[in-house]
């Protein structure tokens, strides 16, 4: 009877965990959330008629556009990177060849619906270039040997087959791969990078495998300069020859290459239209800083200027593809900042554009919006303290004027278009930059983009194989009329050298766009406001200098310079080094080393510290003995991931926790034969993370929790210096039955609520596993209900419901970015990878927030209707004393 | 059954005690200690003492330390006083001979505070070889600057301690299982005895539905009656 009321309780438990976990009505799909679908950095595209658009992106995704508004019909997404797809071909159905790594995978694709119509693939041992050439149902792979040969392959592009042999053709000219390209069936090579050279070229798939030589000067004729080659896209058989950014068209034939006499562009592209072959190309007319669309009939040699109405500031990178179909034509065109935009000729007119950046997000930051004027003006009413009694009363009735002017006319005269903060802080700005250096501004209840700037040349660091631009926000929207302030940090193209890029992030104005003169290490936001409310920038170049923005903060750096401190992680020495700041003088701040940690072989893995904005509402945990188990809260805390190499285990996991002002080793663990990915989530006390055991071939996921004890070491604040005890950790392990991309916890306003840690899995789904479900039940193993722990439960459930994507999709994600909401129940989450999701999360339900369907009018009657309700009982019963009075 | 299971407790809590010192190669390691006793860009470092670690695994070791000269003390004082920070430099030569040396900074004022009583914490990685040598004062409150007497800087008294990586936690599918086969003899055990009459199983119920009725009868006893009526 005990067992079985027992086991009751602990169903109880468990199911009001599972209850805990958000799900959505059918009719809230799209309330809270938005998605932003991408097809990624367009790499071939083919117009299959005056309806459709494909394209084939560097993400390896295959889509079909809409060519009339560029939005999406279907969208395959095939291998992950490295594989790519080398090939796409449209005709009546979609070709395409993909792969990498040995494995080439063929496809053929329904073009209205996408779906997948055959598939074969086949292995190639070695891992050299290889071109592809598609002609007349039979796919030919030519794999060049340097200075040697060429090995040919056909095969039949629909079924696999081949016809059993490769041949080899001798071409002993092939010296730099670099100066080699196919052509329709040929294959062409340049002997040397200049005039001097040959032009050899071979049809690999005639039987007699004749080569021809031409010197470069009799087609081109001499003059200085390099000469590259180039095939020219959606032709037959025709290659460009490149000197001097001045192009030449030049059809290959079997007996003499035919030159045409015009000079094009190395961008330019042919279009066939009806039986006419139209060169096309766009110019930037250097006088009105326009484009241009110019057409050259091939045969005849007309020649055509279509002024653009097109706009990019950050120029445009290339003609992808073009379909004319008499004098209309319609041209994809590609921007440097990855965006793909569709002119139509002879109009000029750009009909869409697709803001193609937003799938490489590399980082994002959510920021609070300003107030509106008039709560603002509100405010300001109390800044003057010493004002005398008439201005405080001409304030006052001032702001009241304006007040009852809003009431009256129903708009704020408000210049910062609709941005204002709301009630539950659930309306912010998110600031996300890209991979491309271009920075968006999107307003997270719509997901539209409210401003966007393109940073020319940029691109992000590579910390421990992620690509990461550091986004700092120096000061937020709160203090009004200071404007917010961002910082972000990336690096130059060419020099490699820092980019600091200052601008306000509501409305994108540039504050300060610096190139800087040194290569960036580290860059740290300092934790003290100057007097305008605005926090400095730290950054460390290569060799070792401080650098602070703005210049300003330099007295305030000083004046803390020795509770300043900064580490850095080399992943090449694999050394982490921590510094401080004590020996800065006025005339130079400099740094200091403090601590070293040697991981030895070790490849770093990852060095995650905590959010800095998260607040911890709870000092430790009651037991069930009443007595409290202190939390260790360590707000200097870097966790560290290593793997190494072992003879034995194969390889080893280890994680250090490190003090990062000290560099004690607070806690280290190592897990063997276990192998990537391993994701890391480190918040409060505890420490999440998850590893492939390559052992039992199961992901798993661990927690270990630290604490102090029963005793708190010092309760008022925390210091790093002072070491009384070390924490004591606690430690579980799960198995985990899924494969995670990114993980990140939950972060709410002061921390009351639960912590779930958000999860983006392969199969596209986004999920939230709560922290009671991963905490460490403790050395009793306590099983004990009255601890409030959940029954330990080696598998962890992946429960539907618990899925904050619902039905969406969202592929190749690459990160999770939290903010806390006003309302300290909610937690605001963007997803992004190849896709944007935003949600909302609420871990323990929206309890400080009224249920939507609550009935207002109800409770307003029922209130009128009770109030009114006594005083004519006390009316009543007023008269009725009266008259009892008067018997 | 009991008895078993606490034997089988006990072996798993002990077999995770050895293997949480198991470290798989056992070998010394000779650290030269070296320290700044002036704050500078860059610090000059003079010898301290040394330390031998005869065996990584039960870390046992040795300790040699001179006792501060005169001019050393002072030096000492003046760098608390002044609030500066204290750098040691552990040159850690492992029993393969490579060579390593680690940076690690205190508060000098803390250091002298604790007549300089400190930790050496020596942290090792799976395999046993040294990552990074931290000095450390065992306190629970920093300082900012502190002056004490010269004469009670004499002689640091410095415990090592060698700290493993221990072995990172596994699912426990095992207990559960246990658990779970627990759970489910107990159930059948409760079916079988479980043989006590009706009344007596559910009394609890029943007990409840007897009072509401009763209590709900005697609350409206004239409305029993004027049906009745």
């Amino acid at each position: 009877m005990y067992t079985l009321k027992l086991s009751f309780i602990k169903y109880l438990i468990v199911a009001s965990f599972f209850n805990v976990s958000f799900s959505l009505y059918e009719d809230q799909i799209g309330k809270f959330d938005w998605k932003l679908n991408f097809v990624g950095n367009v790499k071939y595209g083919s117009i299959d008629s005056s309806k459709r658009l494909i394209v084939a992106t560097e993400e390896n995704v295959l889509a079909s556009l809409n060519l009339k508004n560029g939005q999406i019909h279907w969208r395959q997404i095939l291998e992950t990177a490295p594989n790519q797809i080398v090939l796409l071909y449209v005709d009546r159905e979609i070709i395409t060849v993909s792969g990498g790594k040995g494995t080439w995978y063929v496809r053929g694709w329904d073009l209205n619906v996408g779906s997948l119509l055959w598939e074969w693939s086949f292995y190639m041992e070695n891992k050299q270039n290889f071109y592809w050439i598609l002609s007349k149902d039979q796919l030919v792979n030519v794999a060049p040997v340097i200075g040697s040969h060429l090995e040919v392959t056909q095969y039949d592009v629909r079924s696999g087959r081949n016809n059993g042999k490769t041949v080899k053709i001798s071409t002993p000219w092939v010296s730099d791969l670099s100066r080699c390209t196919t052509a329709g069936v040929y294959w062409a090579c340049l002997s040397s990078d200049d005039s001097s050279g040959q032009l050899y070229y071979t049809d690999v798939l005639a039987p007699a495998n004749q080569v021809h030589m031409f010197p470069v000067q009799s087609l081109i004729g001499s003059a200085p300069g390099r000469v590259e080659i180039k095939f020219l896209e959606l032709s037959d058989s025709n290659l460009l020859l490149i000197r001097n950014n001045a192009a030449r068209y030049i059809h290959l034939k079997p007996d003499l290459p035919h030159v045409y006499p015009y000079s094009l562009s190395p961008k330019a592209i042919a279009v066939a239209n009806g039986d006419q072959t139209l060169l096309l190309q766009m110019i930037l007319n250097t006088t009105t800083k326009k484009y241009q669309i110019q057409t050259i009939e091939l045969q005849e040699g007309t020649e055509n200027v279509f002024e653009m109405e097109y706009n990019n500031e950050a120029g445009v990178a290339s003609v992808i593809t073009a379909f004319c179909k008499g004098s209309a034509c319609r041209v994809l065109i590609k921007s440097n900042d990855n965006s793909i935009s569709l002119l139509q000729l002879p109009g000029g007119k750009a009909s869409w554009t697709r803001e193609e950046a937003l799938s490489q997000v590399v980082s994002a930051e959510f920021l609070e919006l300003p107030l509106s004027e008039l709560d603002a003006s509100i405010e300001h009413e109390f800044d003057s303290v010493s004002g005398d009694r008439f201005s405080t009363f001409y304030n006052r009735i001032f702001s009241q004027i304006r007040q009852l002017l809003v009431v009256l006319t129903g708009k704020q005269g408000n210049s910062n278009i609709g941005l204002v903060r709301d009630e539950f802080g659930l309306h912010k700005v998110i600031v996300v930059v890209t991979s491309v250096g271009k920075i968006y501004a999107l307003d997270s209840i719509t997901g539209s983009t409210v401003w966007s700037k393109y940073l020319p040349n940029v691109q992000p660091f590579l910390v421990l194989e992620h690509q990461k631009a550091p986004l700092f926000v120096q000061r937020s929207a709160r203090y009004s009329p200071l404007a917010a302030q961002c910082v972000v940090l990336m690096k130059d193209k060419i020099t490699g050298h820092g980019v600091m890029h200052a601008f306000d992030p509501i409305t994108g104005e540039v504050v300060q766009d610096l190139r800087l003169p040194y290569r960036i290490e580290q860059a740290m936001l300092l934790p003290i406001e100057d007097e305008n409310h605005l926090k400095g920038i730290l950054i460390l170049s290569d060799d070792n200098e401080v650098n602070v923005y703005p210049p300003s903060a330099k007295s305030i750096i000083l004046k803390h310079s020795s509770s300043i401190f900064l580490y850095t992680a080399n992943s090449n020495t694999k050394t982490l080094h921590g510094y401080n700041l004590h020996q800065s003088s006025n005339d130079k701040l400099r740094v200091t080393s403090t601590w070293d940690l040697n991981l030895g072989q070790a490849e770093l893995l990852a060095v995650n510290v905590r959010p800095s904005s998260e607040r911890i509402h709870s000092q430790g945990r009651v037991l069930a003995d009443r007595s409290v188990l202190y939390k260790y809260v360590n707000p200097n805390l870097l966790a560290i991931a290593t793997l190494m190499d072992d003879p034995i285990h194969k390889h080893v996991l280890s994680i250090y926790l490190v003090d990062g002002v000290t560099g004690l080793v607070v806690y280290s663990v190592a897990h063997k034969r276990v192998a990537k990915p391993i994701h890391l989530v480190h918040s409060e006390n505890w420490l999440v993370y998850t590893y492939y055991n390559a052992r039992f071939r199961r992901m798993e996921m661990a927690a270990v929790e630290l604490y102090e004890g029963a005793t708190q070491s010092n309760s008022t604040s925390f210091s790093s210096h002072a070491v009384s005890q070390l924490p004591h950790p606690e430690t579980q392990a799960y198995i985990f039955p899924g494969l995670p991309l990114a993980m990140q916890s939950t972060l709410t306003e002061r921390g009351i609520t639960n912590k779930h840690i958000i999860v983006a899995l392969s199969t596209g789904a986004v999920t939230e596993v709560p922290w009671a479900f991963l905490e460490p039940r403790g050395p009793q193993g306590t099983m004990n209900p009255e601890e409030g722990y959940i029954p330990y439960i080696p598998e962890l459930p992946i429960p539907a419901e618990a899925t904050i994507n619902y039905n969406q999709t969202i592929p190749q994600v690459r990160g999770i970015e939290v903010a806390a909401a006003r309302l300290e129940s909610t937690c605001l989450v963007l997803v992004y990878g190849l896709d944007l999701f935003y949600t909302r999360v609420t871990p323990s339900k929206t309890f400080d927030l009224l249920k939507e369907d609550f009935d207002h009018w109800l409770i307003a009657f029922v209130l009128i209707g009770l109030t009114a309700a006594s005083y004519i009982t006390k009316r009543l019963a007023s008269r009725k004393a009266l008259k009892q009075a008067w018997k | 059954m009991n008895i078993k299971c606490v034997i089988v407790c006990l072996l798993i809590y002990f077999f995770s005690f050895i293997y949480a010192s198991n470290i798989e190669y056992d070998g010394y390691v000779h650290i030269n200690l070296r320290h700044a006793l002036v704050s500078s860009e860059s610090p000059v470092f003079t010898d301290r003492g040394n330390i031998t670690i005869q065996s990584l695994r039960t870390g046992s070791s040795t300790i040699q330390q001179k006792a501060l000269s005169q001019s050393d003390k002072i030096k000492l004082r003046d760098l608390s006083a002044a609030n500066k920070f204290y750098q040691l430099k552990s040159i850690v030569t492992a029993s393969d001979g490579s060579q390593v040396s680690f940076v690690s900074t205190i508060k000098a004022c803390m250091l002298v505070e604790s007549e300089l009583s400190d930790i050496l914490s020596v942290s090792l990685d799976y395999s046993g070889k040294v990552i990074t040598v931290t000095l450390a004062v065992a306190s629970t409150s920093t300082c900012e600057g502190a002056t004490v007497p010269i004469d009670k800087l004499k002689e640091f008294t410095t415990s090592v301690f060698v700290r493993h990586t221990e072995n990172g936690p596994v699912p426990d599918t095992a207990t559960y299982i246990q658990k779970l086969e627990r759970e489910r003899e107990a159930k059948e055990r409760g079916e079988v005895k479980d043989n006590r009459s009706f009344l007596a199983k559910y009394w609890m119920y029943i007990v409840p539905v007897i009072i509401i009725m009763v209590l709900s009868s005697a609350a409206n006893p004239d409305g029993a009656g004027g049906a009745a009526r």
